[in-house]
């Protein structure tokens, strides 16, 4: 039957049917259905027009194409981005979204409220003022979803609480503890939302906040590198690093180090005001960077003293320390990151190898999704949790593979605190803060909640934003 | 502008391209002199302190660079010729020496050989 059809239909041409205007009328029908098959022969026709054209000899009197000279290609006149443009676009940090609902009856977390039970498993907001002093230390991410909401807040989950307990187990024991974690998990897990958690209760409480925003940073060789004389196995002192630092901690500290004044006659190679204060020193170390490590030396020592605040030592990104660096030495070797002052710095208190006389905490957050190769700090990471469990039998290396023996010895006494997936609870709470957002237009009942909980693989917090909030389709 | 072994650059280019612009240093022989003087490899000019770019000058004087290169290059090829070798030929014919084809794809040998290599 169609066969036929279609035959019938390649008798009537468009010339047969011009011819024959009788037969117009009855052949519409057969016309539109053939019209109706594809979109091609449609697009097919345009073409064999064009063709048609551009075979036309050229018109009398016009230039011919062979004759007309070949222009030279126009150059890009548009504007260059000014030097360091792009790269603060690609840094930009947003932490408002003026389209999203202000959150009625979000409350700001505060000192007092900090280790009650009410906060826990809330959304809380940043104090303004913490907020300022987080975004000097480059605690918030570009990959964080801070540019959806009103403000920064942040979901008191169970782990955020054994943090505040941390900080308040060093405040009550006056300086004798020092608590030395590594923060693990999967990948969006919320291993640097809960480093900057860390990093907000310790500024609220008044510590001393120094954090290594991107471990990936010191050891790519992106920044300048020096030996350090008369170091015995050469240590490499990073100048513009540790300045930039050292601006860091001063503008984020203000509040805390303005308060300190120099109490010993530190020994450095500039004149240090007598009685300046611990924020000018930082600002000198910052201003001359080929002194930067010796003055971060001397401000270091002043924040041991007696009677100084507890500090915070965070990095973010470990896996990179635990291998060699991208720096080469004197005899075109790689240097082991461990080598690199600033490193050696962290490694000594993360390892426990040197002590914060007046208590504090040190944290490391391992990365998920920028994650180097460092069969160390995997086994390291192994044996610590088969420890906690209380495993009679530990694993033990592979003597197939070459070990990084310091960054095992680094990582030898140092626990783990695993993060796992928000609780259904948790889960529910940060939904529905992102409902009253306007973000998630939803009723959040149980089975979405539910839904969410599961398709995030149990409640990955990242990967449930990215399915309630970020894709909205 | 910095000048490095009597030639001057500008400050935003980097140490390495900066290097590699004699004949005689590429990617890895400026790999070890940046090491050597403790220079990272996205190092701009213009951040190299007095102290690096005399030493860069002192090493790069001690090495057979530019002229000093080319002139080796090119006595090793008259000797050649001398000798009356077929490499020394083939140099001289600007054809390639080392038995490829020569049908077709022989810019190189072309653009290149000659008694008084340039390049």
């Amino acid at each position: 039957m169609s066969s036929s059809l279609c035959v019938r239909r390649l008798s009537l041409a468009p010339s047969d049917v011009s011819a024959h205007t009788s037969m117009a009328t009855r052949s519409l029908l057969a016309y539109s259905c053939n019209a109706s098959f594809s979109t091609s022969s449609a697009q097919l026709a345009q073409n064999l027009q064009k063709k048609s054209k551009a075979a036309l000899p050229p018109q009398r009197g016009t230039k011919n194409s062979v004759t007309l000279k070949r222009k030279t290609p126009a150059r890009d006149v548009g504007k260059r981005p000014a030097p360091g443009e792009r790269k603060a676009l690609r840094k930009r940090i947003v932490l408002s979204n003026i389209n999203a609902f202000e959150v009625p009856g979000l409350r700001d977390l505060h000192t007092t409220n900090m280790h009650a039970d009410s906060v826990k498993g809330r959304v809380m907001g940043l104090p303004g003022t913490v907020v300022d002093s987080l975004r000097a230390v480059e605690a918030f991410k570009t990959t964080q979803g801070w540019n959806l909401f009103r403000r920064p807040a942040i979901l008191m989950r169970r782990e955020s609480a054994q943090i505040a307990e941390f900080i308040q187990e060093v405040e009550a024991a006056q300086g004798k503890k020092t608590i030395r974690r590594i923060i693990i998990g999967d990948r969006a897990s919320g291993k640097s939302t809960l480093v900057l958690q860390a990093l907000t209760m310790a500024f609220l409480k008044e510590w001393v906040v120094i954090n290594l925003p991107d471990a990936k940073e010191i050891i790519i060789g992106h920044t300048e590198y020096a030996p350090m004389p008369g170091s015995n196995r050469t240590q490499y002192t990073q100048n513009v690093y540790t300045a930039n630092l050292l601006s860091q901690i001063a503008k984020a500290n203000t509040a805390v180090l303005s308060k300190l004044q120099l109490t010993t006659k530190p020994d450095l190679p500039i004149t240090v005001p007598p009685n300046a204060t611990l924020v000018k020193l930082a600002e000198l170390g910052a201003a001359t960077p080929e002194y930067s490590w010796p003055i971060f030396r001397a401000l270091w020592d002043e924040l041991t003293q007696p009677n100084r605040p507890p500090i915070i030592f965070a990095i973010d990104g470990l896996g990179h320390i635990m291998r060699d660096s991208a720096y080469l030495s004197t005899n075109f070797k790689p240097i082991h990151a461990h080598d690199l002052t600033i490193v050696r710095h962290f490694i000594d208190h993360l390892s426990g190898a040197a002590a914060l006389p007046n208590g504090g905490i040190v944290l490391a957050a391992t990365t998920g999704s920028n994650n180097p190769s460092s069969p160390a700090l995997d086994f390291s990471i192994q044996v610590a949790e088969a420890r906690a469990k209380g495993m009679n039998s530990l694993p033990t290396w592979n003597p197939y593979k070459s070990a990084d023996q310091r960054s095992l010895d680094s990582l030898k006494n140092v626990e783990m605190l695993r993060l796992n997936g928000l609780s259904k609870e948790e889960a529910r709470t940060i939904m529905e803060y992102y409902a009253a957002s306007g973000m998630l237009r939803r009723t959040v009942d149980n089975n979405f909640v539910s839904d969410q909980w599961t398709l995030s693989g149990g409640g990955n917090i990242g990967e449930l934003e990215r399915g309630t909030v970020k894709l909205r389709i | 502008m910095v000048f490095i072994f009597g030639v001057n650059f500008p400050e935003a280019n980097l140490v390495k391209r900066s290097l590699e612009t004699f004949y005689g240093i590429g990617p890895k022989v400026s790999q070890h002199i940046m090491a050597r003087f403790h220079i990272h490899p996205t190092a701009k000019v213009s951040s190299l302190v007095n102290t690096q770019i005399l030493n860069i000058n002192a090493e790069l004087s001690n090495m057979k660079i530019e002229t000093d290169l080319r002139r080796q290059v090119q006595d090793n090829i008259k000797r050649l010729r001398s000798m009356g070798t077929y490499r020394g030929r083939r140099h001289a014919m600007g054809l390639p020496v080392r038995g490829q084809r020569t049908r077709t794809q022989i810019q190189t040998a072309r653009k290149l050989n000659r008694e008084e290599r340039k390049g």
